[in-house]
Protein backbone atom coordinates (compact mmCIF):
# COMPACT_ATOMS: atom_id res chain seq x y z
CA UNK A 1 0.00 0.00 0.00
CA UNK A 2 1.54 3.25 -1.09
CA UNK A 3 -0.04 6.49 0.06
CA UNK A 4 -3.57 7.64 0.46
CA UNK A 5 -5.98 7.72 -2.47
CA UNK A 6 -9.16 9.00 -0.85
CA UNK A 7 -9.58 10.85 2.39
CA UNK A 8 -13.01 11.82 3.73
CA UNK A 9 -12.46 14.18 6.64
CA UNK A 10 -15.00 14.89 9.41
CA UNK A 11 -17.99 14.24 7.19
CA UNK A 12 -21.45 15.07 8.49
CA UNK A 13 -24.69 14.32 6.69
CA UNK A 14 -28.15 15.24 7.89
CA UNK A 15 -31.39 14.04 6.35
CA UNK A 16 -33.69 16.59 7.94
CA UNK A 17 -33.15 15.92 11.65
CA UNK A 18 -31.60 12.52 11.16
CA UNK A 19 -27.84 12.59 11.65
CA UNK A 20 -26.90 9.95 9.11
CA UNK A 21 -23.14 10.53 9.14
CA UNK A 22 -21.64 11.80 12.39
CA UNK A 23 -18.08 13.08 12.05
CA UNK A 24 -16.94 10.28 9.81
CA UNK A 25 -13.30 10.13 8.78
CA UNK A 26 -12.58 7.45 6.23
CA UNK A 27 -9.60 6.72 4.04
CA UNK A 28 -8.72 4.35 1.23
CA UNK A 29 -5.10 3.70 0.30
CA UNK A 30 -3.67 3.14 -3.14
CA UNK A 31 -4.15 -0.45 -4.24
CA UNK A 32 -6.15 -1.22 -1.16
CA UNK A 33 -9.40 -3.13 -0.83
CA UNK A 34 -11.38 -1.76 2.08
CA UNK A 35 -14.34 -3.72 3.43
CA UNK A 36 -17.09 -1.45 4.73
CA UNK A 37 -19.35 -3.19 7.19
CA UNK A 38 -22.26 -2.23 9.37
CA UNK A 39 -25.81 -3.18 10.16
CA UNK A 40 -28.78 -1.76 8.27
CA UNK A 41 -28.98 1.96 8.93
CA UNK A 42 -25.37 2.17 10.14
CA UNK A 43 -24.61 4.78 7.48
CA UNK A 44 -22.46 2.81 5.06
CA UNK A 45 -24.80 3.36 2.12
CA UNK A 46 -25.00 7.06 2.90
CA UNK A 47 -21.22 7.28 3.08
CA UNK A 48 -20.90 5.61 -0.30
CA UNK A 49 -23.59 7.78 -1.82
CA UNK A 50 -21.77 10.94 -0.77
CA UNK A 51 -18.55 9.63 -2.24
CA UNK A 52 -20.19 8.60 -5.52
CA UNK A 53 -22.03 11.91 -5.88
CA UNK A 54 -25.55 10.60 -5.39
CA UNK A 55 -26.17 12.75 -2.30
CA UNK A 56 -24.30 15.88 -1.16
CA UNK A 57 -22.48 16.04 2.18
CA UNK A 58 -23.67 18.51 4.82
CA UNK A 59 -20.17 19.37 5.98
CA UNK A 60 -16.63 18.01 5.84
CA UNK A 61 -13.95 17.66 3.19
CA UNK A 62 -13.11 15.08 0.57
CA UNK A 63 -9.57 14.71 -0.79
CA UNK A 64 -8.39 12.70 -3.77
CA UNK A 65 -4.63 12.11 -3.64
CA UNK A 66 -4.34 14.99 -1.19
CA UNK A 67 -6.21 17.42 -3.40
CA UNK A 68 -9.48 18.77 -2.08
CA UNK A 69 -12.42 18.03 -4.39
CA UNK A 70 -16.11 18.83 -4.52
CA UNK A 71 -18.33 15.96 -5.54
CA UNK A 72 -21.74 17.27 -6.53
CA UNK A 73 -22.89 14.64 -9.01
CA UNK A 74 -22.08 11.17 -10.25
CA UNK A 75 -20.39 12.80 -13.23
CA UNK A 76 -18.07 14.68 -10.85
CA UNK A 77 -17.25 11.46 -9.04
CA UNK A 78 -16.44 9.64 -12.28
CA UNK A 79 -14.29 12.59 -13.37
CA UNK A 80 -12.31 12.20 -10.12
CA UNK A 81 -11.83 8.51 -10.84
CA UNK A 82 -14.50 7.19 -8.48
CA UNK A 83 -16.77 4.59 -9.99
CA UNK A 84 -19.68 3.00 -8.13
CA UNK A 85 -21.09 -0.31 -9.20
CA UNK A 86 -24.59 -1.03 -8.00
CA UNK A 87 -26.01 -4.40 -8.69
CA UNK A 88 -27.68 -4.45 -12.10
CA UNK A 89 -28.39 -0.75 -12.25
CA UNK A 90 -25.28 0.35 -14.09
CA UNK A 91 -25.79 -1.52 -17.35
CA UNK A 92 -28.22 -1.31 -20.25
CA UNK A 93 -29.51 -4.87 -20.61
CA UNK A 94 -30.51 -4.46 -24.26
CA UNK A 95 -27.07 -3.40 -25.43
CA UNK A 96 -24.09 -5.64 -25.99
CA UNK A 97 -21.18 -6.01 -23.58
CA UNK A 98 -18.93 -3.92 -25.81
CA UNK A 99 -21.52 -1.17 -26.27
CA UNK A 100 -22.05 -1.01 -22.51
CA UNK A 101 -18.34 -0.81 -21.80
CA UNK A 102 -18.02 2.25 -24.00
CA UNK A 103 -21.42 3.85 -23.34
CA UNK A 104 -21.00 7.62 -23.26
CA UNK A 105 -17.40 7.39 -24.47
CA UNK A 106 -17.82 5.54 -27.73
CA UNK A 107 -14.90 5.54 -30.14
CA UNK A 108 -16.02 6.72 -33.57
CA UNK A 109 -14.38 6.68 -36.95
CA UNK A 110 -15.02 8.22 -40.31
CA UNK A 111 -15.49 11.84 -41.29
CA UNK A 112 -17.52 14.15 -39.10
CA UNK A 113 -20.96 13.72 -40.61
CA UNK A 114 -20.75 10.04 -41.38
CA UNK A 115 -19.01 9.13 -38.16
CA UNK A 116 -19.91 5.72 -36.94
CA UNK A 117 -19.07 3.56 -33.95
CA UNK A 118 -15.80 1.72 -34.20
CA UNK A 119 -17.34 -1.67 -33.42
CA UNK A 120 -14.19 -3.65 -34.23
CA UNK A 121 -12.12 -1.64 -31.77
CA UNK A 122 -14.80 -1.84 -29.08
CA UNK A 123 -15.18 -5.59 -29.49
CA UNK A 124 -11.44 -6.16 -29.41
CA UNK A 125 -10.96 -4.15 -26.23
CA UNK A 126 -14.02 -5.80 -24.67
CA UNK A 127 -12.72 -9.31 -25.33
CA UNK A 128 -9.38 -8.39 -23.86
CA UNK A 129 -10.97 -6.83 -20.78
CA UNK A 130 -13.21 -9.82 -20.14
CA UNK A 131 -10.12 -12.01 -20.12
CA UNK A 132 -8.24 -9.64 -17.83
CA UNK A 133 -11.06 -9.46 -15.35
CA UNK A 134 -10.98 -13.22 -15.20
CA UNK A 135 -13.99 -14.46 -17.15
CA UNK A 136 -12.78 -17.84 -18.28
CA UNK A 137 -15.82 -18.85 -20.28
CA UNK A 138 -15.66 -17.51 -23.81
CA UNK A 139 -18.42 -14.92 -24.12
CA UNK A 140 -18.54 -12.94 -27.36
CA UNK A 141 -18.41 -9.18 -26.67
CA UNK A 142 -21.50 -8.74 -28.84
CA UNK A 143 -23.66 -10.66 -26.33
CA UNK A 144 -26.41 -8.48 -24.86
CA UNK A 145 -26.14 -7.89 -21.11
CA UNK A 146 -29.62 -9.38 -20.70
CA UNK A 147 -28.19 -12.79 -21.57
CA UNK A 148 -25.54 -12.71 -18.82
CA UNK A 149 -25.73 -14.03 -15.27
CA UNK A 150 -25.56 -11.71 -12.28
CA UNK A 151 -21.88 -12.45 -11.67
CA UNK A 152 -20.98 -11.87 -15.28
CA UNK A 153 -22.76 -8.51 -15.19
CA UNK A 154 -20.68 -7.54 -12.16
CA UNK A 155 -17.61 -8.54 -14.11
CA UNK A 156 -18.58 -6.30 -17.02
CA UNK A 157 -19.16 -3.37 -14.67
CA UNK A 158 -15.80 -3.96 -12.98
CA UNK A 159 -14.08 -4.31 -16.34
CA UNK A 160 -15.56 -0.98 -17.41
CA UNK A 161 -14.29 0.74 -14.28
CA UNK A 162 -10.84 -0.77 -14.84
CA UNK A 163 -10.66 0.24 -18.46
CA UNK A 164 -11.58 3.85 -17.84
CA UNK A 165 -8.86 4.14 -15.24
CA UNK A 166 -11.12 4.62 -12.29
CA UNK A 167 -8.80 4.82 -9.29
CA UNK A 168 -11.47 3.75 -6.84
CA UNK A 169 -14.13 1.16 -7.59
CA UNK A 170 -16.99 1.03 -5.10
CA UNK A 171 -18.87 -2.25 -5.05
CA UNK A 172 -22.21 -2.05 -3.29
CA UNK A 173 -23.38 -5.54 -2.31
CA UNK A 174 -21.76 -7.18 -5.34
CA UNK A 175 -22.33 -10.68 -4.03
CA UNK A 176 -26.04 -10.41 -3.26
CA UNK A 177 -28.23 -12.99 -4.97
CA UNK A 178 -25.27 -14.79 -6.47
CA UNK A 179 -24.55 -18.50 -6.42
CA UNK A 180 -21.49 -19.89 -4.64
CA UNK A 181 -19.35 -20.24 -7.73
CA UNK A 182 -20.35 -16.77 -8.94
CA UNK A 183 -19.39 -15.19 -5.63
CA UNK A 184 -15.90 -16.64 -6.01
CA UNK A 185 -15.83 -15.23 -9.53
CA UNK A 186 -16.71 -11.74 -8.32
CA UNK A 187 -14.12 -11.92 -5.53
CA UNK A 188 -11.55 -12.84 -8.18
CA UNK A 189 -12.59 -9.87 -10.30
CA UNK A 190 -12.04 -7.62 -7.30
CA UNK A 191 -8.58 -9.09 -6.70
CA UNK A 192 -7.59 -8.67 -10.32
CA UNK A 193 -8.76 -5.06 -10.17
CA UNK A 194 -6.43 -4.45 -7.23
CA UNK A 195 -3.57 -6.28 -8.91
CA UNK A 196 -3.84 -3.94 -11.86
CA UNK A 197 -3.55 -0.91 -9.61
CA UNK A 198 -7.08 0.00 -8.54
CA UNK A 199 -8.47 0.53 -5.06
CA UNK A 200 -11.83 -0.84 -4.02
CA UNK A 201 -14.46 -0.32 -1.36
CA UNK A 202 -16.33 -3.55 -0.85
CA UNK A 203 -19.69 -3.49 0.88
CA UNK A 204 -21.47 -6.70 1.72
CA UNK A 205 -23.75 -8.12 4.34
CA UNK A 206 -21.94 -11.42 4.18
CA UNK A 207 -18.89 -10.94 6.38
CA UNK A 208 -17.30 -14.13 5.11
CA UNK A 209 -17.17 -12.72 1.59
CA UNK A 210 -15.58 -9.55 2.91
CA UNK A 211 -12.98 -11.46 4.90
CA UNK A 212 -11.87 -13.40 1.86
CA UNK A 213 -10.91 -10.44 -0.22
CA UNK A 214 -10.23 -7.21 1.70
CA UNK A 215 -7.01 -5.78 3.14
CA UNK A 216 -8.69 -3.76 5.87
CA UNK A 217 -12.14 -3.59 7.43
CA UNK A 218 -13.97 -0.45 8.50
CA UNK A 219 -17.05 -0.86 10.67
CA UNK A 220 -19.82 1.73 11.01
CA UNK A 221 -22.59 1.89 13.56
CA UNK A 222 -25.28 4.54 13.97
CA UNK A 223 -23.58 6.97 11.62
CA UNK A 224 -20.13 6.70 13.18
CA UNK A 225 -17.01 4.78 12.32
CA UNK A 226 -16.47 2.48 15.28
CA UNK A 227 -13.47 0.59 13.95
CA UNK A 228 -11.32 1.54 11.01
CA UNK A 229 -8.31 -0.70 11.03
CA UNK A 230 -9.42 -4.27 11.48
CA UNK A 231 -7.00 -6.64 9.79
CA UNK A 232 -8.91 -9.64 8.47
CA UNK A 233 -5.80 -11.78 8.82
CA UNK A 234 -5.51 -11.07 12.52
CA UNK A 235 -9.15 -10.86 13.46
CA UNK A 236 -12.06 -13.24 13.47
CA UNK A 237 -15.48 -13.03 11.87
CA UNK A 238 -17.05 -13.38 15.31
CA UNK A 239 -15.17 -10.38 16.65
CA UNK A 240 -16.18 -8.19 13.73
CA UNK A 241 -19.77 -9.30 14.22
CA UNK A 242 -19.58 -8.14 17.82
CA UNK A 243 -18.23 -4.75 16.72
CA UNK A 244 -21.05 -4.40 14.19
CA UNK A 245 -23.73 -5.11 16.75
CA UNK A 246 -22.05 -2.97 19.39
CA UNK A 247 -21.35 -5.76 21.88
CA UNK A 248 -17.64 -5.15 21.66
CA UNK A 249 -16.44 -1.56 21.59
CA UNK A 250 -13.00 -0.86 20.18
CA UNK A 251 -11.07 2.30 20.47
CA UNK B 1 -24.91 -19.82 -28.34
CA UNK B 2 -21.89 -19.89 -30.67
CA UNK B 3 -22.93 -23.14 -32.23
CA UNK B 4 -26.27 -21.85 -33.45
CA UNK B 5 -26.78 -22.14 -37.16
CA UNK B 6 -27.35 -19.17 -39.41
CA UNK B 7 -30.97 -20.25 -39.75
CA UNK B 8 -31.50 -20.26 -35.99
CA UNK B 9 -29.97 -16.81 -35.74
CA UNK B 10 -32.28 -15.57 -38.47
CA UNK B 11 -35.31 -16.99 -36.71
CA UNK B 12 -34.35 -15.39 -33.41
CA UNK B 13 -34.12 -11.88 -34.88
CA UNK B 14 -37.13 -9.71 -34.04
CA UNK B 15 -37.68 -9.03 -37.74
CA UNK B 16 -38.25 -12.65 -38.63
CA UNK B 17 -41.86 -13.03 -37.50
CA UNK B 18 -43.10 -9.89 -39.28
CA UNK B 19 -41.30 -10.98 -42.43
CA UNK B 20 -43.06 -14.34 -42.40
CA UNK B 21 -46.39 -12.67 -41.73
CA UNK B 22 -45.92 -10.25 -44.63
CA UNK B 23 -45.02 -13.02 -47.06
CA UNK B 24 -47.96 -15.13 -45.92
CA UNK B 25 -50.30 -12.17 -46.23
CA UNK B 26 -49.18 -11.35 -49.75
CA UNK B 27 -49.45 -14.99 -50.76
CA UNK B 28 -52.98 -15.42 -49.38
CA UNK B 29 -54.30 -12.26 -51.00
CA UNK B 30 -52.68 -13.11 -54.29
CA UNK B 31 -54.05 -16.66 -54.22
CA UNK B 32 -57.59 -15.41 -53.62
CA UNK B 33 -57.44 -12.47 -56.01
CA UNK B 34 -54.52 -12.30 -58.46
CA UNK B 35 -55.38 -8.64 -59.14
CA UNK B 36 -53.75 -7.98 -55.78
CA UNK B 37 -50.33 -8.16 -57.42
CA UNK B 38 -51.39 -6.09 -60.43
CA UNK B 39 -49.20 -3.14 -61.29
CA UNK B 40 -52.03 -0.69 -60.68
CA UNK B 41 -52.72 -2.03 -57.22
CA UNK B 42 -49.08 -2.10 -56.17
CA UNK B 43 -48.70 1.51 -57.30
CA UNK B 44 -51.77 2.62 -55.36
CA UNK B 45 -50.76 0.77 -52.21
CA UNK B 46 -47.23 2.16 -52.25
CA UNK B 47 -48.37 5.78 -52.62
CA UNK B 48 -50.18 5.94 -49.33
CA UNK B 49 -47.93 3.45 -47.56
CA UNK B 50 -44.90 5.70 -47.60
CA UNK B 51 -46.77 8.62 -46.05
CA UNK B 52 -47.64 6.69 -42.90
CA UNK B 53 -44.32 4.92 -43.23
CA UNK B 54 -42.30 8.12 -42.91
CA UNK B 55 -43.98 8.82 -39.57
CA UNK B 56 -43.48 5.22 -38.45
CA UNK B 57 -39.73 5.44 -39.13
CA UNK B 58 -39.37 8.50 -36.88
CA UNK B 59 -41.67 6.96 -34.29
CA UNK B 60 -39.40 3.91 -34.18
CA UNK B 61 -36.48 6.09 -33.14
CA UNK B 62 -38.58 7.87 -30.50
CA UNK B 63 -40.03 4.64 -29.11
CA UNK B 64 -36.58 3.08 -28.89
CA UNK B 65 -35.65 5.94 -26.58
CA UNK B 66 -38.60 5.03 -24.39
CA UNK B 67 -41.13 7.69 -25.40
CA UNK B 68 -43.88 7.98 -27.98
CA UNK B 69 -45.83 10.76 -29.65
CA UNK B 70 -49.62 10.74 -30.00
CA UNK B 71 -49.72 14.13 -31.72
CA UNK B 72 -48.30 12.95 -35.06
CA UNK B 73 -51.73 12.52 -36.64
CA UNK B 74 -52.67 16.07 -35.71
CA UNK B 75 -49.37 17.47 -37.00
CA UNK B 76 -49.93 15.48 -40.20
CA UNK B 77 -53.16 17.44 -40.71
CA UNK B 78 -51.95 20.74 -39.27
CA UNK B 79 -48.69 21.34 -41.17
CA UNK B 80 -50.19 21.29 -44.69
CA UNK B 81 -53.03 23.52 -43.50
CA UNK B 82 -50.47 26.07 -42.32
CA UNK B 83 -48.47 25.78 -45.51
CA UNK B 84 -51.39 26.13 -47.91
CA UNK B 85 -53.10 28.85 -45.91
CA UNK B 86 -49.91 30.93 -46.04
CA UNK B 87 -49.47 30.28 -49.74
CA UNK B 88 -53.08 30.66 -50.86
CA UNK B 89 -53.53 33.97 -49.04
CA UNK B 90 -50.47 35.21 -50.90
CA UNK B 91 -48.44 35.90 -47.78
CA UNK B 92 -45.29 34.16 -49.03
CA UNK B 93 -43.97 31.77 -51.65
CA UNK B 94 -44.64 28.06 -51.49
CA UNK B 95 -41.04 27.31 -50.51
CA UNK B 96 -41.14 29.68 -47.57
CA UNK B 97 -44.58 28.42 -46.53
CA UNK B 98 -43.16 24.91 -46.51
CA UNK B 99 -40.23 25.95 -44.34
CA UNK B 100 -42.50 27.80 -41.92
CA UNK B 101 -44.82 24.78 -41.61
CA UNK B 102 -41.82 22.50 -40.97
CA UNK B 103 -40.45 24.96 -38.44
CA UNK B 104 -43.71 25.09 -36.51
CA UNK B 105 -43.83 21.28 -36.52
CA UNK B 106 -40.30 21.15 -35.14
CA UNK B 107 -41.36 23.62 -32.47
CA UNK B 108 -44.30 21.38 -31.52
CA UNK B 109 -41.85 18.50 -31.10
CA UNK B 110 -39.53 20.68 -29.05
CA UNK B 111 -42.33 21.70 -26.69
CA UNK B 112 -43.48 18.08 -26.24
CA UNK B 113 -39.88 17.05 -25.60
CA UNK B 114 -39.35 19.77 -23.02
CA UNK B 115 -42.57 18.87 -21.18
CA UNK B 116 -41.56 15.20 -21.08
CA UNK B 117 -37.92 15.64 -20.10
CA UNK B 118 -37.94 18.75 -17.95
CA UNK B 119 -41.29 18.44 -16.17
CA UNK B 120 -41.12 14.64 -16.17
CA UNK B 121 -44.69 14.23 -17.37
CA UNK B 122 -45.27 10.91 -19.16
CA UNK B 123 -45.22 11.27 -22.93
CA UNK B 124 -48.71 9.75 -23.11
CA UNK B 125 -50.21 12.76 -21.31
CA UNK B 126 -48.02 15.42 -22.91
CA UNK B 127 -48.64 14.30 -26.46
CA UNK B 128 -52.33 13.64 -25.80
CA UNK B 129 -52.60 17.29 -24.81
CA UNK B 130 -50.56 18.30 -27.84
CA UNK B 131 -52.80 16.19 -30.09
CA UNK B 132 -55.83 18.23 -29.03
CA UNK B 133 -54.08 21.60 -29.14
CA UNK B 134 -52.71 21.02 -32.64
CA UNK B 135 -55.92 19.54 -34.07
CA UNK B 136 -57.94 22.31 -32.50
CA UNK B 137 -55.67 24.94 -34.01
CA UNK B 138 -55.94 23.37 -37.46
CA UNK B 139 -59.74 23.38 -37.25
CA UNK B 140 -59.83 26.90 -35.87
CA UNK B 141 -57.68 28.57 -38.52
CA UNK B 142 -59.56 26.87 -41.36
CA UNK B 143 -63.06 27.01 -39.86
CA UNK B 144 -63.01 23.29 -40.58
CA UNK B 145 -62.79 23.68 -44.36
CA UNK B 146 -60.10 22.04 -46.51
CA UNK B 147 -57.51 24.33 -48.07
CA UNK B 148 -57.21 24.13 -51.84
CA UNK B 149 -53.85 22.93 -53.13
CA UNK B 150 -54.39 22.71 -56.88
CA UNK B 151 -52.00 25.58 -57.45
CA UNK B 152 -49.18 23.18 -56.62
CA UNK B 153 -49.13 22.33 -60.33
CA UNK B 154 -45.73 23.12 -61.78
CA UNK B 155 -44.10 24.01 -58.47
CA UNK B 156 -40.63 22.45 -58.25
CA UNK B 157 -41.13 21.73 -54.54
CA UNK B 158 -44.25 19.68 -55.27
CA UNK B 159 -42.36 17.79 -57.99
CA UNK B 160 -39.48 16.94 -55.68
CA UNK B 161 -41.79 15.77 -52.90
CA UNK B 162 -44.43 13.81 -54.80
CA UNK B 163 -43.82 14.16 -58.50
CA UNK B 164 -44.93 10.97 -60.23
CA UNK B 165 -43.56 9.03 -63.15
CA UNK B 166 -44.13 5.66 -64.74
CA UNK B 167 -41.92 2.62 -64.91
CA UNK B 168 -43.76 0.65 -67.58
CA UNK B 169 -47.29 1.01 -66.30
CA UNK B 170 -46.23 1.23 -62.62
CA UNK B 171 -46.91 4.71 -61.30
CA UNK B 172 -44.24 5.75 -58.81
CA UNK B 173 -44.31 8.85 -56.63
CA UNK B 174 -41.11 10.62 -55.62
CA UNK B 175 -42.23 10.18 -52.01
CA UNK B 176 -41.24 6.52 -52.29
CA UNK B 177 -37.61 7.58 -52.59
CA UNK B 178 -37.93 9.86 -49.58
CA UNK B 179 -39.20 6.88 -47.63
CA UNK B 180 -36.41 4.57 -48.81
CA UNK B 181 -33.82 7.25 -48.12
CA UNK B 182 -35.19 7.93 -44.65
CA UNK B 183 -35.32 4.21 -43.85
CA UNK B 184 -31.69 3.67 -44.89
CA UNK B 185 -30.47 6.75 -43.05
CA UNK B 186 -32.33 6.03 -39.80
CA UNK B 187 -31.34 2.36 -39.87
CA UNK B 188 -27.73 3.47 -40.15
CA UNK B 189 -28.09 6.01 -37.35
CA UNK B 190 -29.82 3.57 -35.01
CA UNK B 191 -27.43 0.65 -35.46
CA UNK B 192 -24.07 2.13 -36.37
CA UNK B 193 -23.64 5.51 -34.75
CA UNK B 194 -23.05 6.94 -31.32
CA UNK B 195 -26.44 8.67 -31.52
CA UNK B 196 -28.05 5.27 -32.05
CA UNK B 197 -26.24 3.84 -29.06
CA UNK B 198 -27.47 6.73 -26.95
CA UNK B 199 -31.03 6.32 -28.19
CA UNK B 200 -31.05 2.66 -27.20
CA UNK B 201 -29.40 3.34 -23.86
CA UNK B 202 -31.83 6.17 -23.08
CA UNK B 203 -34.72 3.77 -23.54
CA UNK B 204 -33.08 0.74 -21.97
CA UNK B 205 -31.76 2.18 -18.72
CA UNK B 206 -31.91 5.98 -18.55
CA UNK B 207 -30.28 6.20 -15.11
CA UNK B 208 -27.31 4.10 -16.11
CA UNK B 209 -26.99 6.03 -19.37
CA UNK B 210 -27.03 9.37 -17.58
CA UNK B 211 -24.42 8.16 -15.11
CA UNK B 212 -22.12 7.34 -18.04
CA UNK B 213 -22.46 10.82 -19.48
CA UNK B 214 -25.14 10.14 -22.08
CA UNK B 215 -27.28 13.23 -22.68
CA UNK B 216 -30.58 11.43 -22.22
CA UNK B 217 -32.80 14.51 -22.20
CA UNK B 218 -31.24 16.09 -25.28
CA UNK B 219 -31.47 12.76 -27.11
CA UNK B 220 -35.19 12.47 -26.39
CA UNK B 221 -35.92 16.11 -27.25
CA UNK B 222 -34.23 15.72 -30.64
CA UNK B 223 -36.29 12.62 -31.32
CA UNK B 224 -39.54 14.42 -30.49
CA UNK B 225 -38.49 17.11 -32.96
CA UNK B 226 -37.66 14.47 -35.57
CA UNK B 227 -40.98 12.72 -35.08
CA UNK B 228 -43.05 15.87 -35.33
CA UNK B 229 -41.11 17.14 -38.36
CA UNK B 230 -41.51 13.83 -40.13
CA UNK B 231 -45.26 13.87 -39.48
CA UNK B 232 -45.44 17.37 -40.98
CA UNK B 233 -43.34 16.29 -43.97
CA UNK B 234 -45.64 13.30 -44.57
CA UNK B 235 -48.69 15.54 -44.21
CA UNK B 236 -47.40 17.96 -46.82
CA UNK B 237 -46.64 15.12 -49.22
CA UNK B 238 -50.11 13.71 -48.69
CA UNK B 239 -51.79 17.08 -49.24
CA UNK B 240 -50.05 17.58 -52.56
CA UNK B 241 -50.77 14.04 -53.74
CA UNK B 242 -54.47 14.17 -52.85
CA UNK B 243 -54.78 17.87 -53.77
CA UNK B 244 -56.41 18.69 -50.44
CA UNK B 245 -55.19 20.03 -47.12
CA UNK B 246 -57.94 18.89 -44.82
CA UNK B 247 -57.67 20.02 -41.17
CA UNK B 248 -59.16 16.68 -40.16
CA UNK B 249 -56.75 14.48 -42.06
CA UNK B 250 -54.48 12.23 -40.07
CA UNK B 251 -57.09 11.53 -37.39
CA UNK B 252 -56.25 8.20 -35.77
CA UNK B 253 -52.91 7.89 -37.56
CA UNK B 254 -50.98 8.01 -34.29
CA UNK B 255 -52.34 4.65 -33.19
CA UNK B 256 -51.93 3.04 -36.60
CA UNK B 257 -48.32 4.23 -36.71
CA UNK B 258 -47.58 2.92 -33.22
CA UNK B 259 -49.19 -0.38 -34.23
CA UNK B 260 -46.88 -0.57 -37.27
CA UNK B 261 -43.86 0.03 -35.09
CA UNK B 262 -44.67 -2.57 -32.42
CA UNK B 263 -45.71 -5.19 -34.98
CA UNK B 264 -42.27 -4.74 -36.49
CA UNK B 265 -40.64 -5.70 -33.20
CA UNK B 266 -39.81 -2.40 -31.53
CA UNK B 267 -40.53 -2.49 -27.81
CA UNK B 268 -43.12 -0.03 -26.48
CA UNK B 269 -41.15 0.49 -23.28
CA UNK B 270 -37.96 1.38 -25.12
CA UNK B 271 -34.43 0.04 -25.36
CA UNK B 272 -34.83 -1.98 -28.50
CA UNK B 273 -35.96 -0.82 -31.90
CA UNK B 274 -35.66 -1.96 -35.48
CA UNK B 275 -36.13 0.11 -38.62
CA UNK B 276 -36.23 -3.01 -40.80
CA UNK B 277 -39.02 -4.36 -38.58
CA UNK B 278 -40.92 -1.10 -38.90
CA UNK B 279 -40.70 -1.18 -42.69
CA UNK B 280 -42.19 -4.69 -42.52
CA UNK B 281 -44.82 -3.55 -40.01
CA UNK B 282 -45.83 -0.67 -42.26
CA UNK B 283 -46.20 -3.02 -45.21
CA UNK B 284 -48.12 -5.60 -43.17
CA UNK B 285 -50.81 -3.12 -42.17
CA UNK B 286 -51.07 -1.39 -45.54
CA UNK B 287 -51.18 -4.66 -47.46
CA UNK B 288 -53.84 -5.87 -45.05
CA UNK B 289 -55.98 -2.77 -45.56
CA UNK B 290 -55.68 -3.05 -49.31
CA UNK B 291 -55.93 -6.85 -49.52
CA UNK B 292 -59.06 -7.44 -47.49
CA UNK B 293 -60.96 -5.05 -49.70
CA UNK B 294 -59.72 -6.82 -52.83
CA UNK B 295 -60.74 -10.25 -51.58
CA UNK B 296 -64.21 -8.99 -50.77
CA UNK B 297 -64.10 -8.52 -46.99
CA UNK B 298 -66.03 -5.33 -46.11
CA UNK B 299 -63.57 -2.51 -45.51
CA UNK B 300 -65.25 -1.72 -42.23
CA UNK B 301 -63.94 -5.04 -40.86
CA UNK B 302 -60.37 -3.81 -41.33
CA UNK B 303 -59.83 -2.96 -37.66
CA UNK B 304 -60.73 -6.48 -36.58
CA UNK B 305 -57.81 -7.82 -38.58
CA UNK B 306 -55.41 -5.13 -37.43
CA UNK B 307 -56.32 -5.76 -33.79
CA UNK B 308 -55.88 -9.49 -34.24
CA UNK B 309 -52.49 -8.98 -35.88
CA UNK B 310 -51.30 -6.76 -33.03
CA UNK B 311 -52.41 -9.26 -30.38
CA UNK B 312 -50.94 -12.17 -32.30
CA UNK B 313 -47.59 -10.49 -32.94
CA UNK B 314 -47.27 -9.29 -29.36
CA UNK B 315 -47.87 -12.83 -28.08
CA UNK B 316 -45.30 -14.14 -30.50
CA UNK B 317 -42.68 -11.51 -29.59
CA UNK B 318 -43.18 -12.16 -25.89
CA UNK B 319 -42.90 -15.92 -26.38
CA UNK B 320 -39.74 -15.58 -28.48
CA UNK B 321 -38.30 -13.21 -25.89
CA UNK B 322 -38.81 -15.66 -23.03
CA UNK B 323 -37.49 -18.56 -25.07
CA UNK B 324 -34.49 -16.51 -26.12
CA UNK B 325 -33.61 -15.49 -22.57
CA UNK B 326 -34.05 -19.01 -21.26
CA UNK B 327 -31.89 -20.46 -24.02
CA UNK B 328 -28.70 -18.49 -23.57
CA UNK B 329 -28.24 -18.70 -19.81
Amino acid sequence: MAGELIRMDHIHKYYGRIHALDDVTFTVGEREIVGLLGDNGAGKSTLIKTLSGAVPISSGDIYVRGRKVVIGSTTDAIAHGIETIYQDSALVTQLSIARNLFLGREPVKGPWFFNRLDDEAMNAVASDLLRRVGITKSIPPTTPIGALSGGERQAVAIARAMHFESDLIILDEPTNNLGVAEVQGVLNFVRSARDSGHSCIFIAHNIHHVFQVVDRIVVMRRGKVVADDVDPKKSSVERVERIITGMDEVA
Amino acid sequence: MENRTALQRLISTPEFAPLVLLIAEIFVFWAINPAFLSVLNIGNTLAFTVELGLIALAMTMLMTSGEFDLSVGSVFGFAPVVMWTLFNTGITSLELSFLIAMGIAALIGLVSGLFVTQLKIPSFLVTLGMLLVVRGTALFITNGFPQRTWSSEGQWLAEILVGDFYIGSLRIYASLFWFIGAALLLHYVLTKTRAGNWIQASGGNPDAARARGVKVRATKIWLFILCSSMAAFAGVISSIRTAAANPNSGTGYELEVIAMVVIGGTVLTGGRGTIIGTVLGVLILRVMRNGIVLIGVPGLAYNIFIGAIILGMMSLHSWLERRHNAGVR
